[in-house]
């Protein structure tokens, strides 16, 4: 079955990013950086007063949209780079879009720049992403 | 301290560990990062950042810690390179080895001096094949610098 690549990846939207789910990924990371969990420690360090959503976290949901705009292919690259902080309750959203499709034998490669905007069109990560699916 | 003192680390090869991904695991990284965990036996991809870390033979506030840096000031990921030869699979034992491969002093007008600390680490199979390489650059803040 020939996959259909969309231009226009996403958006993937998270409404509010959430301080539950900051404690269950320093969890999994096994990561105690305060930041992420203890507003005192983000205001000691002059970061404001929410809490920071870990940056794994953000690249993640770049690679949610992934999965979801392009079901079926495999992620084969990411490379990003964070440019500014996501704070807790903060609406946040994927998206990219396809800058090249190459065919290479038995498989077709997709290249897409990627990003993650927080309120206010800030950007948080920008970059590049490789997927490769069958050929169409 | 300045970069040069800490040049030393530049090659510094990360004690070597193991990682199995568990389908609680799995669940609990999709959960974190809103999304569900689909149930065909591959990992979600951002498994390459904690598979590594966790795997890794050693934690990564030891590893600021050798570069200086205690976690009370504040770390943080400034950028991540993820390729992968193949999906991440649940239940794989992964071979976890990485390396300090750059470590750099810049400035920022936002937060003063500091150091650009560069992690490579890899995923390895039963077959010894790096099915996945991560390359992070870590900014440790330097503020009393």
């Amino acid at each position: 079955m020939e996959m259909e690549i969309p231009g226009d990846l996403g958006p993937w939207v998270v409404d509010a990013v959430r301080p539950d789910n900051m404690r269950l990924l320093a969890q999994a990371l096994a990561d105690p950086n305060p930041i992420h969990l203890d507003r005192d420690a983000v205001r000691q360090l002059g970061l404001g007063d929410r809490l920071i959503n870990q940056g794994p976290a953000n690249f993640a949901y770049v690679l949610n949209m992934l999965r979801d705009a392009v079901p079926g292919a495999e992620i084969r690259g990411l490379r990003v780079r964070l440019l500014s902080n996501v704070f807790e309750g903060e609406r946040v959203e994927a998206a990219g879009k396809v800058v090249s499709v190459d065919e290479d034998g038995d498989e077709r490669r997709v290249e897409c720049q990627v990003w993650l905007d927080a309120e206010g069109g800030r950007r948080a990560i920008e970059g590049t992403a490789t997927l490769v699916s069958a050929p169409g | 301290m300045s970069t040069a003192a800490l040049g030393h680390l530049v090659g510094y090869r990360l004690p070597e560990g193991t990682f199995t991904i568990t389908e609680h695991d799995n669940r609990l990284l999709s959960e974190a990062v809103e999304t569900a965990a689909p149930d065909d036996g591959v990992a979600h991809p951002a498994f390459a950042y904690v598979a590594t870390q966790r795997g890794v033979g050693i934690g990564i506030d030891e590893v600021f810690r050798l570069a200086e840096c205690p976690m009370d000031d504040g770390p943080m990921l400034g950028s991540t390179d993820l390729e992968f030869a193949e999906p991440l699979r649940i239940g794989v034992a992964y071979r976890v080895r990485g390396e300090i491969v750059d470590i750099r002093r810049k400035q920022g007008a936002r937060i003063g001096t500091f150091d650009v600390l560069t992690i490579q680490e890899e995923l390895v199979d039963e077959r010894d094949v790096a099915v996945a390489v991560i390359r992070n650059e870590f900014i440790l803040p330097r503020r009393q610098d």
